[in-house]
Protein backbone atom coordinates (compact mmCIF):
# COMPACT_ATOMS: atom_id res chain seq x y z
CA UNK A 1 0.00 0.00 0.00
CA UNK A 2 1.89 2.94 -1.14
CA UNK A 3 1.56 5.85 0.98
CA UNK A 4 3.10 8.67 1.90
CA UNK A 5 6.92 9.04 2.42
CA UNK A 6 7.83 9.05 6.03
CA UNK A 7 11.86 7.77 6.09
CA UNK A 8 13.87 9.29 4.13
CA UNK A 9 14.93 6.44 2.01
CA UNK A 10 18.65 7.62 2.44
CA UNK A 11 18.81 8.06 5.37
CA UNK A 12 19.76 4.48 6.81
CA UNK A 13 22.85 3.98 7.90
CA UNK A 14 25.07 2.80 10.54
CA UNK A 15 27.22 5.24 12.96
CA UNK A 16 30.76 5.14 12.83
CA UNK A 17 32.91 6.94 15.70
CA UNK A 18 36.81 6.33 16.07
CA UNK A 19 36.78 3.50 13.80
CA UNK A 20 34.11 1.51 15.45
CA UNK A 21 30.20 1.08 14.45
CA UNK A 22 28.31 2.90 17.48
CA UNK A 23 24.68 2.12 16.52
CA UNK A 24 22.48 2.60 13.93
CA UNK A 25 20.49 5.83 12.19
CA UNK A 26 17.36 6.90 10.39
CA UNK A 27 15.33 10.10 9.15
CA UNK A 28 11.83 10.48 9.22
CA UNK A 29 9.16 13.28 9.54
CA UNK A 30 6.62 13.94 12.18
CA UNK A 31 3.26 12.32 11.52
CA UNK A 32 1.89 15.86 12.38
CA UNK A 33 0.44 18.84 10.47
CA UNK A 34 2.42 21.47 11.99
CA UNK A 35 5.90 22.24 13.71
CA UNK A 36 6.09 21.53 17.93
CA UNK A 37 8.45 21.44 20.64
CA UNK A 38 10.16 18.61 20.73
CA UNK A 39 8.82 18.95 24.75
CA UNK A 40 5.46 17.65 23.63
CA UNK A 41 7.33 14.22 22.01
CA UNK A 42 6.30 11.92 24.64
CA UNK A 43 8.12 8.70 22.93
CA UNK A 44 9.79 7.40 20.34
CA UNK A 45 9.69 3.86 20.25
CA UNK A 46 11.94 1.93 17.34
CA UNK A 47 11.81 -1.67 16.34
CA UNK A 48 14.03 -3.16 13.99
CA UNK A 49 13.95 -6.72 12.88
CA UNK A 50 11.66 -7.50 16.23
CA UNK A 51 14.19 -5.87 18.67
CA UNK A 52 12.90 -2.72 20.67
CA UNK A 53 15.50 -0.73 21.35
CA UNK A 54 15.99 0.45 25.14
CA UNK A 55 14.65 4.16 25.39
CA UNK A 56 17.86 5.22 26.71
CA UNK A 57 19.63 4.31 23.66
CA UNK A 58 17.76 6.56 21.50
CA UNK A 59 18.94 9.65 20.05
CA UNK A 60 17.31 12.59 18.34
CA UNK A 61 18.71 15.17 16.50
CA UNK A 62 17.34 18.40 14.74
CA UNK A 63 18.94 21.24 13.41
CA UNK A 64 22.37 19.93 14.37
CA UNK A 65 21.69 19.27 17.91
CA UNK A 66 21.41 16.10 19.26
CA UNK A 67 19.14 15.06 22.41
CA UNK A 68 18.41 11.80 24.57
CA UNK A 69 14.74 11.41 24.97
CA UNK A 70 15.09 12.47 28.38
CA UNK A 71 16.31 15.90 27.85
CA UNK A 72 14.02 16.59 25.14
CA UNK A 73 11.22 17.02 27.69
CA UNK A 74 12.46 20.03 28.51
CA UNK A 75 13.60 21.40 25.04
CA UNK A 76 11.66 24.61 24.16
CA UNK A 77 14.28 26.70 21.94
CA UNK A 78 12.75 28.07 18.35
CA UNK A 79 16.23 26.67 16.50
CA UNK A 80 15.24 22.95 17.84
CA UNK A 81 11.30 22.15 16.41
CA UNK A 82 10.69 19.25 14.83
CA UNK A 83 9.18 21.25 11.88
CA UNK A 84 6.97 20.26 9.50
CA UNK A 85 7.94 18.34 6.18
CA UNK A 86 11.43 17.92 7.74
CA UNK A 87 13.31 14.65 8.59
CA UNK A 88 14.92 14.41 12.27
CA UNK A 89 17.67 12.19 12.45
CA UNK A 90 16.88 9.42 15.13
CA UNK A 91 20.19 7.18 16.15
CA UNK A 92 20.50 3.99 18.18
CA UNK A 93 22.96 3.29 19.84
CA UNK A 94 23.93 -0.12 19.18
CA UNK A 95 27.18 -1.90 19.23
CA UNK A 96 28.06 -3.32 15.70
CA UNK A 97 25.31 -1.36 14.08
CA UNK A 98 23.05 -3.84 11.45
CA UNK A 99 23.90 -5.69 8.91
CA UNK A 100 24.48 -5.59 5.49
CA UNK A 101 20.92 -6.01 3.37
CA UNK A 102 17.78 -5.97 4.20
CA UNK A 103 15.37 -5.11 7.22
CA UNK A 104 12.48 -3.96 8.96
CA UNK A 105 11.59 -0.92 10.99
CA UNK A 106 8.75 -0.04 12.90
CA UNK A 107 8.91 3.04 14.72
CA UNK A 108 6.56 4.87 16.79
CA UNK A 109 5.68 8.81 17.17
CA UNK A 110 4.48 9.72 20.47
CA UNK A 111 3.11 13.41 20.50
CA UNK A 112 0.99 15.17 22.57
CA UNK A 113 -0.18 18.44 21.19
CA UNK A 114 -1.62 20.22 24.34
CA UNK A 115 -5.38 20.85 22.78
CA UNK A 116 -5.74 17.06 22.12
CA UNK A 117 -7.75 14.87 24.26
CA UNK A 118 -5.75 12.05 23.28
CA UNK A 119 -2.04 11.49 22.53
CA UNK A 120 -0.85 10.79 19.20
CA UNK A 121 0.61 7.57 18.01
CA UNK A 122 1.98 7.13 14.60
CA UNK A 123 3.32 4.09 13.38
CA UNK A 124 5.79 4.04 10.57
CA UNK A 125 6.70 1.20 9.47
CA UNK A 126 9.61 0.55 6.17
CA UNK A 127 11.72 -2.00 4.43
CA UNK A 128 15.15 -0.81 4.10
CA UNK A 129 18.67 -1.32 3.33
CA UNK A 130 22.35 -0.95 4.82
CA UNK A 131 24.98 -1.30 2.56
CA UNK B 1 -27.80 24.01 32.77
CA UNK B 2 -27.90 28.18 31.81
CA UNK B 3 -29.88 28.78 28.87
CA UNK B 4 -30.80 32.41 29.83
CA UNK B 5 -28.41 33.83 27.08
CA UNK B 6 -30.12 31.65 24.34
CA UNK B 7 -33.67 32.40 25.42
CA UNK B 8 -32.46 36.16 25.01
CA UNK B 9 -30.91 35.72 21.70
CA UNK B 10 -34.46 34.09 20.57
CA UNK B 11 -36.57 36.61 21.76
CA UNK B 12 -34.06 39.37 20.18
CA UNK B 13 -34.97 37.40 17.04
CA UNK B 14 -38.21 37.70 17.33
CA UNK B 15 -38.28 41.55 18.00
CA UNK B 16 -35.95 42.12 15.12
CA UNK B 17 -37.67 39.51 12.41
CA UNK B 18 -38.36 42.28 10.43
CA UNK B 19 -35.03 44.25 10.31
CA UNK B 20 -33.32 40.76 9.63
CA UNK B 21 -35.42 40.68 6.43
CA UNK B 22 -33.26 43.56 5.24
CA UNK B 23 -30.29 41.86 6.15
CA UNK B 24 -30.53 38.89 3.72
CA UNK B 25 -29.13 42.00 1.79
CA UNK B 26 -26.94 43.37 3.31
CA UNK B 27 -24.27 40.54 3.45
CA UNK B 28 -20.73 40.70 2.71
CA UNK B 29 -19.39 37.06 2.57
CA UNK B 30 -15.50 36.57 1.46
CA UNK B 31 -13.49 33.49 0.56
CA UNK B 32 -10.37 32.54 2.18
CA UNK B 33 -8.32 29.67 2.07
CA UNK B 34 -6.36 28.42 5.27
CA UNK B 35 -2.93 26.94 4.39
CA UNK B 36 -3.36 24.14 6.26
CA UNK B 37 -5.63 22.88 3.28
CA UNK B 38 -2.33 22.39 1.59
CA UNK B 39 -0.27 20.23 4.30
CA UNK B 40 0.04 17.42 2.27
CA UNK B 41 1.95 19.14 -0.96
CA UNK B 42 3.74 21.07 2.07
CA UNK B 43 4.94 18.06 3.64
CA UNK B 44 6.31 16.68 0.46
CA UNK B 45 8.08 19.67 -0.60
CA UNK B 46 6.05 20.84 -3.62
CA UNK B 47 4.42 23.57 -2.01
CA UNK B 48 6.48 26.43 0.16
CA UNK B 49 4.92 28.86 2.04
CA UNK B 50 5.18 31.41 -1.45
CA UNK B 51 3.67 28.12 -3.18
CA UNK B 52 0.50 28.44 -0.96
CA UNK B 53 -0.41 31.68 -1.26
CA UNK B 54 0.51 31.96 -5.54
CA UNK B 55 -2.09 28.28 -5.23
CA UNK B 56 -4.50 30.53 -3.22
CA UNK B 57 -4.72 33.30 -5.66
CA UNK B 58 -5.68 31.09 -8.13
CA UNK B 59 -8.63 29.85 -6.82
CA UNK B 60 -10.13 33.71 -6.82
CA UNK B 61 -10.25 33.83 -3.02
CA UNK B 62 -9.18 37.44 -1.68
CA UNK B 63 -8.32 36.03 1.86
CA UNK B 64 -5.47 33.55 3.53
CA UNK B 65 -5.02 32.36 6.61
CA UNK B 66 -2.29 31.25 7.98
CA UNK B 67 -0.89 28.08 10.95
CA UNK B 68 2.26 30.36 11.37
CA UNK B 69 3.67 26.84 13.37
CA UNK B 70 2.94 24.70 10.66
CA UNK B 71 4.99 26.67 7.50
CA UNK B 72 7.19 29.43 9.42
CA UNK B 73 10.25 27.59 10.72
CA UNK B 74 11.70 28.34 13.82
CA UNK B 75 8.52 29.88 15.27
CA UNK B 76 8.62 32.49 16.69
CA UNK B 77 11.49 34.24 15.38
CA UNK B 78 11.19 35.07 11.87
CA UNK B 79 8.27 36.67 12.71
CA UNK B 80 9.89 39.27 14.90
CA UNK B 81 12.51 40.25 11.73
CA UNK B 82 11.54 43.29 9.21
CA UNK B 83 12.81 41.16 6.81
CA UNK B 84 10.54 38.09 7.38
CA UNK B 85 7.71 40.71 7.60
CA UNK B 86 8.55 43.49 4.69
CA UNK B 87 8.56 39.43 2.30
CA UNK B 88 5.14 38.99 4.03
CA UNK B 89 3.65 42.14 3.13
CA UNK B 90 5.12 41.77 -0.03
CA UNK B 91 3.61 38.79 -1.05
CA UNK B 92 0.14 39.47 0.32
CA UNK B 93 0.39 42.51 -2.30
CA UNK B 94 2.08 40.34 -5.53
CA UNK B 95 -0.97 37.59 -4.54
CA UNK B 96 -3.66 40.37 -3.84
CA UNK B 97 -4.50 38.79 -0.46
CA UNK B 98 -5.83 40.10 3.07
CA UNK B 99 -4.62 38.31 5.90
CA UNK B 100 -8.33 36.68 7.03
CA UNK B 101 -7.01 34.88 10.43
CA UNK B 102 -3.70 33.62 12.27
CA UNK B 103 -4.33 30.29 13.93
CA UNK B 104 -2.91 30.06 17.29
CA UNK B 105 -2.15 26.89 18.60
CA UNK B 106 -1.99 27.60 22.68
CA UNK B 107 0.76 24.62 24.40
CA UNK B 108 -0.55 24.73 27.84
CA UNK B 109 1.01 21.37 28.34
CA UNK B 110 4.17 22.29 26.49
CA UNK B 111 5.91 21.02 29.63
CA UNK B 112 5.07 17.15 30.44
CA UNK B 113 5.13 17.58 34.31
CA UNK B 114 2.33 20.78 34.92
CA UNK B 115 0.06 22.57 32.71
CA UNK B 116 0.96 25.86 32.75
CA UNK B 117 0.12 28.53 35.24
CA UNK B 118 -3.04 30.89 34.19
CA UNK B 119 -0.73 33.69 34.14
CA UNK B 120 2.01 31.85 31.44
CA UNK B 121 -1.00 31.13 29.53
CA UNK B 122 -2.39 34.20 28.82
CA UNK B 123 1.31 35.43 28.06
CA UNK B 124 1.42 32.90 25.64
CA UNK B 125 -1.94 34.21 24.13
CA UNK B 126 -0.32 37.60 24.35
CA UNK B 127 2.66 36.59 22.29
CA UNK B 128 0.35 35.71 19.49
CA UNK B 129 -1.95 37.98 20.04
CA UNK B 130 1.06 40.16 19.15
CA UNK B 131 2.67 38.07 16.19
CA UNK B 132 -1.07 37.85 14.77
CA UNK B 133 -1.30 41.91 14.46
CA UNK B 134 2.53 42.36 13.30
CA UNK B 135 1.71 40.37 9.91
CA UNK B 136 -1.71 42.24 9.55
CA UNK B 137 -3.94 40.36 10.72
CA UNK B 138 -7.11 41.15 12.69
CA UNK B 139 -8.80 38.10 14.03
CA UNK B 140 -6.69 35.11 16.18
CA UNK B 141 -8.03 31.74 16.01
CA UNK B 142 -7.80 29.93 19.36
CA UNK B 143 -8.52 26.26 20.06
CA UNK B 144 -11.48 25.20 21.43
CA UNK B 145 -9.43 23.49 24.15
CA UNK B 146 -8.80 27.18 25.43
CA UNK B 147 -9.72 27.79 28.98
CA UNK B 148 -11.92 30.64 29.75
CA UNK B 149 -9.86 32.41 32.50
CA UNK B 150 -7.04 32.95 29.55
CA UNK B 151 -9.42 34.63 27.25
CA UNK B 152 -10.36 36.62 29.38
CA UNK B 153 -7.20 37.79 31.09
CA UNK B 154 -5.96 38.34 27.30
CA UNK B 155 -9.04 40.62 25.98
CA UNK B 156 -7.09 44.06 27.51
CA UNK B 157 -4.25 42.82 25.24
CA UNK B 158 -6.44 41.98 22.19
CA UNK B 159 -7.71 45.14 22.54
CA UNK B 160 -4.55 47.37 22.80
CA UNK B 161 -3.34 45.15 19.22
CA UNK B 162 -6.93 44.94 17.75
CA UNK B 163 -6.77 41.99 17.29
CA UNK B 164 -9.90 39.83 17.87
CA UNK B 165 -10.08 36.51 19.88
CA UNK B 166 -12.22 34.02 18.14
CA UNK B 167 -12.73 30.72 20.02
CA UNK B 168 -12.80 27.85 17.58
CA UNK B 169 -16.69 25.98 17.49
CA UNK B 170 -15.22 22.39 15.92
CA UNK B 171 -16.90 19.07 16.18
CA UNK B 172 -18.13 18.08 18.26
CA UNK B 173 -18.39 21.48 19.87
CA UNK B 174 -21.37 23.70 18.94
CA UNK B 175 -23.34 26.80 19.22
CA UNK B 176 -26.54 27.09 21.17
CA UNK B 177 -24.83 24.65 23.93
CA UNK B 178 -24.28 25.27 27.38
CA UNK B 179 -20.63 24.84 26.59
CA UNK B 180 -20.97 27.73 24.94
CA UNK B 181 -23.18 29.60 27.28
CA UNK B 182 -20.15 30.20 29.54
CA UNK B 183 -18.12 32.03 27.15
CA UNK B 184 -21.48 33.91 26.04
CA UNK B 185 -21.71 34.78 29.52
CA UNK B 186 -17.71 36.07 29.52
CA UNK B 187 -19.05 38.04 26.33
CA UNK B 188 -21.41 39.78 28.05
CA UNK B 189 -19.95 40.41 31.79
CA UNK B 190 -17.13 42.09 30.30
CA UNK B 191 -18.74 44.00 27.48
CA UNK B 192 -15.50 43.06 25.01
CA UNK B 193 -15.96 43.37 21.34
CA UNK B 194 -12.38 41.45 20.96
CA UNK B 195 -13.91 38.15 21.47
CA UNK B 196 -16.27 35.96 19.58
CA UNK B 197 -17.11 32.43 17.85
CA UNK B 198 -15.10 30.94 14.94
CA UNK B 199 -17.66 28.80 13.80
CA UNK B 200 -15.96 25.18 11.98
CA UNK B 201 -18.77 24.02 9.14
CA UNK B 202 -17.43 19.88 10.11
CA UNK B 203 -20.16 20.63 12.94
CA UNK B 204 -22.40 20.88 10.12
CA UNK B 205 -22.25 17.41 8.80
CA UNK B 206 -24.77 15.55 7.11
CA UNK B 207 -23.30 12.22 7.05
CA UNK B 208 -19.94 11.03 8.11
CA UNK B 209 -17.37 11.90 4.41
CA UNK B 210 -17.17 9.04 1.62
CA UNK B 211 -13.43 9.35 1.90
CA UNK B 212 -13.29 8.10 5.48
CA UNK B 213 -15.83 5.45 4.62
CA UNK B 214 -13.75 4.45 1.16
CA UNK B 215 -10.45 4.21 3.39
CA UNK B 216 -12.34 2.15 5.83
CA UNK B 217 -13.17 -0.24 2.99
CA UNK B 218 -9.40 -0.08 1.58
CA UNK B 219 -8.46 -1.07 4.99
CA UNK B 220 -10.45 -4.12 5.21
CA UNK B 221 -13.64 -3.06 6.92
CA UNK B 222 -17.05 -5.09 6.22
CA UNK B 223 -20.30 -3.23 4.85
CA UNK B 224 -22.42 -4.61 7.69
CA UNK B 225 -19.94 -3.11 10.32
CA UNK B 226 -20.04 0.24 7.78
CA UNK B 227 -23.63 0.50 7.84
CA UNK B 228 -24.04 0.02 11.88
CA UNK B 229 -21.72 2.84 11.89
CA UNK B 230 -23.56 5.15 9.03
CA UNK B 231 -26.91 4.30 11.00
CA UNK B 232 -25.91 5.18 14.12
CA UNK B 233 -24.50 8.67 12.70
CA UNK B 234 -27.93 8.81 11.06
CA UNK B 235 -29.51 8.16 14.45
CA UNK B 236 -27.52 10.56 15.98
CA UNK B 237 -28.57 13.55 13.39
CA UNK B 238 -32.59 12.36 13.79
CA UNK B 239 -32.31 12.64 17.84
CA UNK B 240 -30.11 15.44 17.96
CA UNK B 241 -26.68 15.12 19.42
CA UNK B 242 -26.37 15.05 23.07
CA UNK B 243 -24.14 18.19 23.63
CA UNK B 244 -20.14 17.95 24.67
CA UNK B 245 -19.75 19.87 28.15
CA UNK B 246 -17.02 22.63 29.22
CA UNK B 247 -14.15 20.61 30.87
CA UNK B 248 -11.08 21.36 31.02
CA UNK B 249 -10.31 17.73 31.33
CA UNK B 250 -10.32 17.01 27.36
CA UNK B 251 -9.98 13.71 27.41
CA UNK B 252 -13.20 13.18 30.16
CA UNK B 253 -15.78 15.49 28.57
CA UNK B 254 -14.88 13.81 25.13
CA UNK B 255 -15.41 10.16 26.77
CA UNK B 256 -18.42 11.33 28.17
CA UNK B 257 -19.79 13.03 25.42
CA UNK B 258 -19.38 9.67 23.08
CA UNK B 259 -20.93 7.69 25.72
CA UNK B 260 -23.60 10.12 25.72
CA UNK B 261 -24.39 9.86 22.09
CA UNK B 262 -24.75 6.05 22.19
CA UNK B 263 -20.76 4.93 21.27
CA UNK B 264 -20.92 2.00 23.53
CA UNK B 265 -24.17 0.37 21.79
CA UNK B 266 -22.78 0.97 18.61
CA UNK B 267 -19.32 0.03 19.51
CA UNK B 268 -20.83 -3.71 21.17
CA UNK B 269 -22.92 -3.70 17.73
CA UNK B 270 -19.35 -3.75 15.36
CA UNK B 271 -18.12 -5.95 17.92
CA UNK B 272 -21.06 -8.81 17.25
CA UNK B 273 -20.95 -8.06 13.49
CA UNK B 274 -16.98 -9.67 13.22
CA UNK B 275 -15.84 -6.07 13.35
CA UNK B 276 -11.63 -6.14 13.04
CA UNK B 277 -9.37 -3.21 13.60
CA UNK B 278 -10.68 -1.03 10.30
CA UNK B 279 -14.02 -1.28 11.69
CA UNK B 280 -13.61 -0.05 15.14
CA UNK B 281 -11.56 2.68 13.58
CA UNK B 282 -14.11 3.62 11.25
CA UNK B 283 -16.42 3.43 14.08
CA UNK B 284 -14.20 5.58 16.34
CA UNK B 285 -13.66 8.52 13.98
CA UNK B 286 -17.56 8.63 13.17
CA UNK B 287 -17.58 10.71 16.35
CA UNK B 288 -15.32 13.03 15.39
CA UNK B 289 -18.13 14.18 13.19
CA UNK B 290 -21.33 16.14 13.80
CA UNK B 291 -24.28 17.83 13.34
CA UNK B 292 -25.87 21.17 14.72
CA UNK B 293 -28.31 23.65 12.95
CA UNK B 294 -27.20 26.45 10.74
CA UNK B 295 -29.71 28.39 12.20
CA UNK B 296 -27.35 28.61 15.51
CA UNK B 297 -24.81 30.95 13.16
CA UNK B 298 -28.08 33.18 12.73
CA UNK B 299 -28.77 33.16 16.25
CA UNK B 300 -25.10 34.06 17.19
CA UNK B 301 -24.50 36.00 14.11
CA UNK B 302 -23.28 38.90 16.20
CA UNK B 303 -20.78 37.13 17.68
CA UNK B 304 -19.20 35.28 14.92
CA UNK B 305 -16.45 37.68 12.76
CA UNK B 306 -14.61 34.46 11.00
CA UNK B 307 -15.74 30.94 9.78
CA UNK B 308 -13.48 27.89 9.01
CA UNK B 309 -15.09 26.41 5.74
CA UNK B 310 -13.98 22.52 6.57
CA UNK B 311 -14.77 20.46 4.20
CA UNK B 312 -13.67 16.92 2.99
CA UNK B 313 -14.11 15.72 -0.50
CA UNK B 314 -15.41 17.92 -3.10
CA UNK B 315 -16.54 15.79 -5.98
CA UNK B 316 -16.11 17.00 -10.16
CA UNK B 317 -19.78 18.48 -9.85
CA UNK B 318 -18.87 20.78 -6.44
CA UNK B 319 -21.00 18.60 -4.30
CA UNK B 320 -19.10 18.07 -1.14
CA UNK B 321 -19.48 14.67 0.45
CA UNK B 322 -20.63 15.61 3.80
CA UNK B 323 -20.83 19.50 5.21
CA UNK B 324 -23.86 21.13 4.41
CA UNK B 325 -22.41 24.20 2.19
CA UNK B 326 -25.63 25.04 0.47
CA UNK B 327 -27.76 25.50 3.91
CA UNK B 328 -24.95 27.04 5.63
CA UNK B 329 -24.13 29.77 3.43
CA UNK B 330 -27.69 30.40 3.16
CA UNK B 331 -28.02 30.83 6.87
CA UNK B 332 -25.27 33.43 6.71
CA UNK B 333 -26.56 35.09 3.92
CA UNK B 334 -29.73 35.44 6.24
CA UNK B 335 -28.15 36.61 9.32
CA UNK B 336 -25.85 39.40 7.49
CA UNK B 337 -22.74 38.04 7.79
CA UNK B 338 -19.72 40.09 6.99
CA UNK B 339 -16.61 38.11 6.97
CA UNK B 340 -14.85 34.85 5.30
CA UNK B 341 -15.36 31.70 4.85
CA UNK B 342 -11.94 30.36 4.90
CA UNK B 343 -11.46 26.73 3.14
CA UNK B 344 -10.09 24.30 5.20
CA UNK B 345 -9.64 20.75 3.58
CA UNK B 346 -9.08 17.50 5.82
CA UNK B 347 -10.05 14.82 3.38
CA UNK B 348 -6.12 14.32 2.26
CA UNK B 349 -5.32 12.44 5.32
CA UNK B 350 -7.65 9.73 3.94
CA UNK B 351 -6.15 9.48 0.51
CA UNK B 352 -2.36 9.62 1.81
CA UNK B 353 -2.34 5.79 0.53
CA UNK B 354 -4.00 6.68 -2.77
CA UNK B 355 -2.59 10.28 -3.47
CA UNK B 356 -3.97 13.49 -2.39
CA UNK B 357 -4.83 16.76 -4.70
CA UNK B 358 -5.42 19.60 -2.19
CA UNK B 359 -4.23 22.02 -5.47
CA UNK B 360 -7.43 21.05 -6.81
CA UNK B 361 -9.57 19.69 -3.90
CA UNK B 362 -9.40 23.50 -3.00
CA UNK B 363 -10.00 24.99 -6.31
CA UNK B 364 -13.21 22.68 -6.58
CA UNK B 365 -14.67 24.00 -2.75
CA UNK B 366 -13.75 27.74 -3.50
CA UNK B 367 -15.78 27.31 -6.33
CA UNK B 368 -18.98 25.28 -4.28
CA UNK B 369 -18.72 28.19 -1.90
CA UNK B 370 -18.86 30.88 -4.81
CA UNK B 371 -22.11 29.27 -6.29
CA UNK B 372 -23.72 29.22 -3.21
CA UNK B 373 -22.80 32.73 -2.40
CA UNK B 374 -23.69 34.60 -5.56
CA UNK B 375 -26.52 32.38 -6.41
Amino acid sequence: MAGRQIYNPDGFKNVEENGKITGYQFQFKAQYYRGFTLSIVRDIRVNVDGEDAAREDIRFTVNGETFTLEEMRTVVDSDYRWEFGDYATVTVLKEGGLAKGSHHIKAMQIIAPSYMPFQTEALCEADFEIA
Amino acid sequence: MNCRYRQAASLQMQAVTNIKEEQIMSYDIKRSVSLYSYQDEYYDGKLDLEGCLRETAKTGATGVELLAEQMIRRFPLPIETQEFRDQWFEWLKKYNLEPSCYDAFLENKIYDNRTLSLGEQINMMKRDLRLASMLGFKNLRTLVSTPMDVIEGSLDYAAEVDVKIGLEVHAPFSLNSGWADGYMEMIHKTGTKHFGFIPDMGIFCKNIPDVLRDKARRQGASEECIKIVDDAYAERLAKGFVKIKYDLNLGKANMEYRMANGMKEMMDAVEKAGGGPADMAYAGASFTYSWSEPQDLIDNIDYIFHTHAKFYNVHEDYVETAVAIPEVVEAFKKAGYKGFLSSEYEGGEHLRDVGVDSIEQVRRHQEAMRRAIEG
